[in-house]
């Protein structure tokens, strides 16, 4: 008996039960392949937990476009501009965030274990830990301008992988790392474009975003420039095929539906789709009867993205069970070489009047309303906001909008009324952030409406 | 001339008497047993000759021989806790002698750690329940019916639904996010009891207990201070809680049957606004925020339908529950072979119609004697838990008829069919069906050995199996599909949790003054948890339980056909490890101190490999002060004795290898490519927790033993909790296991029990008795973390430092202002505002109460037996997480019906404030869901009514006549009554929770949570 408890217990192993299944980071993280495999996962999550809709119905809750009646609970606090440090869709969306960045830098602590495609996983990982970080330092703080200096707070800015106590960096800070992240990645990233991968068109034109929400027209002109320039891109003939299994040529950074794999666009089929029974005026995206009347004027194609149910408004955009997901398309960077263009002047403005007149004449089938080959820049500019709106519907697209714009012209378009850099236009961090950190700095809650 | 003097006189006299013919003297010998009133050997009793100096003990068998001068008149037997017995000397050689205890209990068999001892010879705190106690209500789960019996143990039942687990705390809760319940330890193993097993799915948390038979618990010992859980090393510091089963005893077969039958229901009902009045609040709250015209109503519901409507749904989803329970056991000893054997079946449903809890269960206990030194043991049991499971609190069912589904939606539509528009807690009940089975094993072999004499040597193998189904079903309607018959489910969950021990234990004697027993001990612990990776499902009209053949082809098809599921496969879930080696050396000296030391090193595949092992030691001792001259002298002590105890001992429930960096092949390529995902933040440096356990106690039996009793004083520091919340979301994970750099808490306490013999009369009896305790519990240090670093889930409790574990963090609500019925706080200063804030939250209450307790009495006349057991709680907090919308924000819920005292007009002096829809109407809220505050928070005092018992006991001579060997019948009620300030329904709440942490810091948090059940049952009670 006692021979049996020692022979038992005699082996060391037998207090040793890693969880069945699982690998120890010195299994799991072993060479190229091994990084690569990772860095799929971290798309895949993206693509699924991140811009699966989620990010998206954050910032149209809090746009001008959305009808808040009937909103209760999180969205409720989401539409009424006053986030908390609860709220468990908001805060969960933000770990999401930074769950992609950690592992875009635990893919960077190993990057000594990649070897013929080490460019590549490199610049992979800057893509991803460069494009969060835009998107946390959009949502989380006062945009680029609140400030004259950008020292106002931004976000924490992680760059190793692991729980150390780190406080916010500036607006300014943010910035720059995230376009170091993305100038880096547009040198190493490959050329050839592959739908559910950055390319360097897709560094690219994430830095054409990046300026333009800096107003930085030319830069963001350059970058917009680049990307139509590299004739990788076509419009399609229908806006209608950036959220559908036909193979969209204006998909710059995406992802790609396999069947009962990786369906992309879970939220988006949740929040927004109206078809069948899939609409409750409760908890779904729904516009305003305003927008709805800006929408769906006569001869626009898009207005059969809206249907009416009770007298409700949603949009018909992704009333699919399985498209591909667009995160940066072709309309969206002509939309901005438009507008900087624009800005720019004299000769960009050609340019501008160019890209929105293609916009025009696919929307409403037709060159009837183009602009004049000698419109003003501020008509150019007007028009363009407008169809950005109309195009870009369900996208995530408006509040990043009224920020920006407010910043460019000390004023707030918001059709809601919000004053000018009114505090609950950002997110409230998670409470988690303060206290595993007493010294963090909260945002300002409120404030809007 | 007093009683005392002469028995002096008498004294000297015989001394005077013996001296005088002292030179005559001749000697003989007597032998002879001393046995108590059962007829077993008592070890250790006196025996000395009258007037002299001559004495001897007995011997384990209650034997003894003595020497005898020729002349002496008679022998005088004592032991500690009998009444004296003098006998006088004649010519016999032989004499018997049976001693009646005075003190009942302190000869009573103490099961201890790897053991068992006298009551009076513990060192430990340990309070011991008998089995008569255990089932005298129809409690869910065994662990309930612990409530209000054992001082400093506080039993929170969760809810009425049946089979419902309990939170037990020993001594308070320092514990964070490891587990916090006591250690259970059945026959010798620790079985598994992880309540989270099935999470929280349905709003309950699936109690592993529930299905452990309570007929066949012959005692349960709950081991308190470090004195006692010492020897259970890393698993020591939340308590221990020894199960033992009945075995067979000594004489001829005899069978006992006993049944309870009767009814079920709720012990209040929680009252809302009817359907009108529910119109009639939405649309003022529409007309208060400014609008005009009707308020649209949720789910698309007309203004006409709505008040052509009014649905009670709490009504259409309760019953009045059946109980009826079975139990037969058999028990027979002979010389060589005991036998103890049990069946039991029982079926208790519980007042929300579709839930009920049905057990079955077989035990065999045998003993059989191979040879004088050797003895094999087995005991097997098998329990079969069937729990009829349904929804509820937050998972909707009975839960929906407390928020969701509102007054003004129907049942059915026009047409005949269900409406489906929003909750509906009827179609939910009739369209899905579930039910969990639970099947556990728990089987032990030991054989005990003495090679020689004061040696014995045991070897026990045990094994404990559970095999947990989980099945549900949903039909076609509910689906609302027309493709398929419906869909049923299944998650099977199977775990072996396998013991072996072996001890040596030997008992040395220097002298009679100095006894030892040593005690050495390995133990080596394996427990496995295995589950399938994905759910078990198939297309069908019924559930897996009506077709199990339909079950195993399904599971068969996902393993033979990768196509229909890739990577289908079994896998563990949880898998630890404990390789144990344990000591304990007694020293019993002059039969007055007692010495104990012991000490546990654990190893555990749940520890870092920077700290593989953990030593943990204890020493105890305990003085008989009644065996001093001093207070032998006082009549009216009869016993008294002192104990105290330090030790180290630590927690350790925490999952398997927690420690590792882990990672995750991706179960689904991406865009053809494999996958690979990192799951967590590993720490090399996990470890245990530690507690350093005081006690102190003084324990008495006064007055011929009528009144006895006992005082603990503990005092508990924790430090290095275990917790996996508090790290920075920005590190891209919510949480990671460490040890809190410098936490601190501190629990410290006074307990006390008291039992009365009021009236002790052959026909008449009538005894009081009863346990208070109270536990002051602080935090005195989080290291580097602020109040928000660890949360109780949803229920905004937290651990703060200066405050108990489990503090309520809300805002301060001051009242309504009389001119615009609006909200005003108290802000973190105590400054009035009117805008709300999460800045405005203070710690304002606790879930752990002042004091609690339990009060007993019984009162017989003959057979007749009326007895009672109230339980009660002083103090501490309970908060209902679910009012912030009941009788809040007007939402799409429920509303309860003391919102009606709200603000309607200026001047109004009202308790709640103005009707709103709009959140921001109170200025700073920003979601119906932050509206917390004191006006939730609730005194969670109160004073129940536990159990009523009346019966009767069959006379002897229709006991004679019958043939049988006894007979009862009783009436027993359970929580018929219940006082409490909490206007919410039922005050004792230990809602579902999400994780170990939430458990730790959330009883007393309410959300939707049923309200706990009032039965009413009788019984036979027959043996033969």
């Amino acid at each position: 008996m006692l021979v049996a408890a020692i022979s038992f217990t005699g082996c060391k192993k037998f207090l040793e039960k890693p969880p069945q299944g699982k690998l120890q980071e010195d299994e799991a993280l072993v060479d190229e392949a091994s990084l690569q495999a990772f860095l799929n996962g971290t798309f895949n999550t993206q693509a699924t937990e991140i811009y699966n809709g989620r990010l998206w119905f954050i910032n149209d809750l809090m746009s001008d476009e959305v009808n808040g009646v009937l909103y209760t609970e999180d969205n409720g606090e989401i539409y009424n501009r006053r986030t908390s440090i609860f709220g468990a869709f908001k805060n969960d969306t933000y770990t999401r965030i930074y769950q992609n960045i950690y592992r875009a830098n635990k893919v960077l602590e190993k990057l000594s274990l990649a070897s013929g495609n080490k460019n590549k996983i490199e610049g992979e990982a800057k893509f991803i830990r460069g494009l969060m970080h835009f998107e946390a330092v959009r949502m989380w703080a006062q945009p680029w301008g609140f400030s004259a200096d950008n020292s106002h707070l931004g976000v924490p800015v992680r760059t190793a992988p692991n729980i150390d106590v780190i406080d916010r960096s500036t607006v300014k800070q943010v910035y720059d790392f995230v376009v170091a992240d993305l100038q880096a990645a547009e040198q190493l990233l490959p050329d050839a474009p592959v739908l559910g991968y950055p390319s360097k068109w897709s560094a690219k034109a994430v830095l054409a975003k990046v300026y333009f929400q800096q107003n930085n027209f030319a830069k963001a002109f350059d970058y917009a420039n680049q990307v139509i320039s590299s004739n990788k891109f076509a419009m399609d003939n229908m806006q209608t095929k950036r959220f559908s299994l036909s193979d969209s040529k204006e998909i710059i950074y995406g992802f790609k539906n396999t069947q009962s794999v990786l369906e992309p666009g879970s939220e988006l089929r949740d929040r927004y789709r109206s078809d069948g029974t899939n609409f409750s005026p409760n908890n779904d995206f729904k516009v305003t009867d305003q927008f709805f009347n800006l929408a769906t004027q006569p001869g626009d194609q898009r207005a059969a993205w809206y249907t009416t149910i009770n007298g409700y408004h949603p949009i018909t955009k992704y009333n699919a069970n399985q498209f591909n997901v667009s995160i940066i398309h072709l309309t969206e960077i002509k939309l901005i070489r438009a507008e900087s263009g624009a800005e720019l002047g004299s000769a960009n403005l050609a340019i501008a009047i160019g890209d929105i007149n293609d916009i025009l004449s696919r929307a409403y089938a037709g060159t009837s309303m183009n602009l004049p080959a000698n419109a003003s820049a501020a008509d150019v500019i007007r028009v363009t906001r407008i169809q950005r709106e109309l195009e870009l519907i369900g996208e995530g697209n408006r509040l990043q909008e009224i920020k920006r714009i407010t910043a460019r012209t000390n004023a707030s378009p918001d059709r809601r009324g919000a004053s000018a850099f009114c505090p609950g236009l950002v997110l409230q961090f998670p409470q988690g952030e303060h206290s595993g950190n007493t010294n963090f700095i909260m945002n300002i809650e409120g404030g809007c409406n | 001339m007093d009683l005392r003097k002469l028995k002096h006189f008498s004294v000297l006299i015989a001394l005077l008497f013996l001296f005088s013919h002292l030179l005559y003297a001749q000697t003989k010998t007597i032998t002879g047993r001393v046995t108590d009133a059962a007829g077993l050997g008592l070890p250790r009793a006196t025996v000395t000759v009258k007037g002299t100096k001559v004495a001897t003990v007995t011997d384990a068998e209650g034997r003894y021989t003595i020497s005898v001068p020729a002349n002496a008149n008679s022998i005088v037997i004592s032991s500690v806790g009998y009444g004296q017995q003098e006998m006088s000397v004649g010519v016999q050689e032989k004499i018997n002698v049976t001693l009646q205890a005075t003190a009942s209990n302190l000869n009573e068999v103490v099961v201890i750690g790897y053991g068992t001892q006298r009551r009076r010879d513990v060192t430990g705190a340990i309070t011991k329940v008998g089995s008569e106690k255990i089932t005298s209500i129809p409690a869910p789960s065994f662990e309930a019916a612990l409530q209000g019996k054992a001082a400093g143990v506080q039993v929170t039942q969760g809810s009425g639904l049946a089979g419902s687990g309990s939170v037990v705390r020993v001594r308070g809760i320092a514990s964070i996010s490891a587990g916090g319940d006591p250690l259970y330890v059945v026959d010798g193993i620790p079985i598994i009891q992880d309540n989270f097993l099935r999470s929280n799915s349905g709003g309950m948390n699936q109690n592993p207990l529930a299905a452990i038979n309570p007929n066949d618990i012959e005692s349960i010992e709950i081991l308190k201070d470090a004195g006692a859980t010492g020897i259970y090393g890393s698993r020591g510091a939340n308590g221990v809680i020894l199960i033992t089963t009945k075995r067979g005893k000594s004489g001829k077969p005899s069978f006992n049957y006993n049944n309870k039958i009767g009814f079920a229901t709720y012990t209040s009902k929680p009252k809302f606004l009817s359907g009108a009045e529910w119109l009639q609040a939405r649309q003022e709250a529409w007309i208060n925020d400014g609008n005009t015209g009707y308020a649209p109503l949720p789910s698309g519901i007309t203004w006409a339908d709505a008040q052509n409507t009014n649905t009670d749904w709490w009504n259409l989803v309760t019953q009045t529950g059946f109980i009826n329970e079975h139990a037969l056991s058999m028990n027979m000893g002979g010389k060589k072979l005991k036998t103890y054997a049990g069946l039991n079946y029982g079926n208790n449903e519980s007042y929300i119609k579709g839930n009920a809890y049905a057990r079955f269960s077989a035990r065999l206990n045998m003993d059989y004697q191979f040879l004088p030194n050797l003895k094999a043991s087995l005991t097997a049991g098998w329990n079969r838990g069937d729990n009829k499971r349904v929804p509820a609190a937050w998972a909707g069912g009975v839960g929906d008829a407390l928020s969701y589904a509102l007054p003004i939606y129907p049942v059915y539509k026009k047409d005949g069919s269900y409406w489906t528009g929003g909750a509906n807690p009827v179609r939910r009940l009739n369209e899905t069906k579930w039910r969990n089975i639970d099947n556990r094993y728990l089987a032990g072999l030991t054989f005990e050995y003495m090679p020689i004499k004061d040696l014995i040597l045991r070897a026990a193998g045990s094994l404990d199996y559970l095999n947990s189904t989980d099945m549900q079903f949903e039909s076609q309607n509910w689906l609302n599909r027309t493709d398929i018959p419906g869909i049923a489910k299944a998650n099977p969950i199977w775990g072996t949790n396998k013991v072996f021990t072996g001890t040596a234990q030997y008992n040395y004697s220097l002298n009679e003054g100095h006894k030892f027993n040593f005690l050495g001990g390995v133990e080596v612990q394996e427990n496995v948890i295995n589950e399938y990776n994905g759910e078990i499902y198939a297309n069908t009209d019924k559930p897996f339980w009506e077709q199990m053949n339909l079950y195993h082809d399904s599971i068969d098809h996902f393993k033979t056909h990768p196509a229909s599921r890739p990577n289908f496969a079994e896998r563990e879930r949880d898998h630890w490890t404990f390789n144990s080696f344990f000591g304990r050396i007694n020293y019993n000296l002059f039969n007055k101190f007692f010495f104990q030391l012991q000490a546990r090193y654990d190893g555990s595949s749940k520890f870092g490999p920077n700290y593989k092992h953990g030593f943990f030691p204890s020493g105890s001792a305990a003085w008989i002060l009644s065996e001093e001259d001093f207070i032998k002298d006082l009549q009216f002590i009869n016993f008294l004795k002192l104990r105290g105890s330090y030790g180290i001992v630590g927690n350790a429930n925490i999952p398997s290898g927690s420690y590792y960096y882990r990672y995750n092949v991706g179960g689904s390529p991406y865009n053809g490519n494999p996958t690979l995902y990192p799951e967590n933040i590993g720490n090399p440096n996990l470890r245990w927790e530690e507690l350093r356990n005081f006690d102190f106690g003084l324990e008495f039996a006064l007055s011929k033993s009528r009144l006895t009793g006992e005082l603990s004083y503990y005092n508990k520091t924790t430090v290095d909790q275990l917790i996996n919340a508090g790290i920075m979301p920005s590190s891209g994970y919510a949480d990671a296991y460490r040890n809190l750099d410098g936490g601190k808490i501190i629990n410290n306490g006074i307990e006390l029990s008291l039992n009365a013999k009021i009236v002790d009369k052959p026909d008449w009896k009538w005894s009081v008795g009863g346990n208070i305790s109270k536990n002051y519990n602080e935090v005195k240090s989080l290291g580097a973390l602020s109040a928000d670093a660890i949360g109780g889930g949803t229920n905004d409790t937290r651990i703060i430092v200066g405050y108990p574990v489990g503090t309520n963090y809300v805002a301060r609500f001051y009242g309504v202002d009389p001119d615009d019925g609006l909200p005003i706080w108290l802000d973190k200063d105590g400054k009035l505002t009117k805008t709300f804030s999460l800045d405005h939250r203070v710690a304002v209450g606790s879930v752990i109460p002042d004091y609690l307790g339990g009060l007993n009495s019984s009162v017989s006349y003959k057979g007749v037996e009326l007895s009672t057991l109230f339980t009660y709680v002083i103090g501490g907090n309970i908060y209902d997480g679910a009012a912030k919308r009941q009788a809040g924000v007007v939402t799409d819920w429920n509303i309860r019906r003391d919102n009606l005292d709200h603000w309607r007009a200026p001047g109004d002096g009202a308790k709640y404030p103005r009707l709103t829809m709009t959140t921001s109407m109170y200025d700073g809220l920003s979601s119906e869901w932050q509206y917390n505050s004191t006006l939730f928070l609730y005194d969670a005092s109160f004073l129940r009514m536990r159990e009523l018992t009346l019966s009767y006991s069959l006379h002897k001579d229709a006991i004679n006549k019958l043939k049988i060997k006894g007979a009862r019948v009783f009436v027993t009620g359970m929580n018929l009554l219940t006082f409490t300030k909490y206007p919410g329904g039922d005050p004792e709440i230990a809602r579902d929770f999400e994780n170990a942490q939430d458990r730790n810091m959330s009883p007393n948090v309410s959300y939707l949570t049923p309200p706990q059940q009032k039965s009413v049952v009788f019984g036979v009670n027959v043996t033969f």
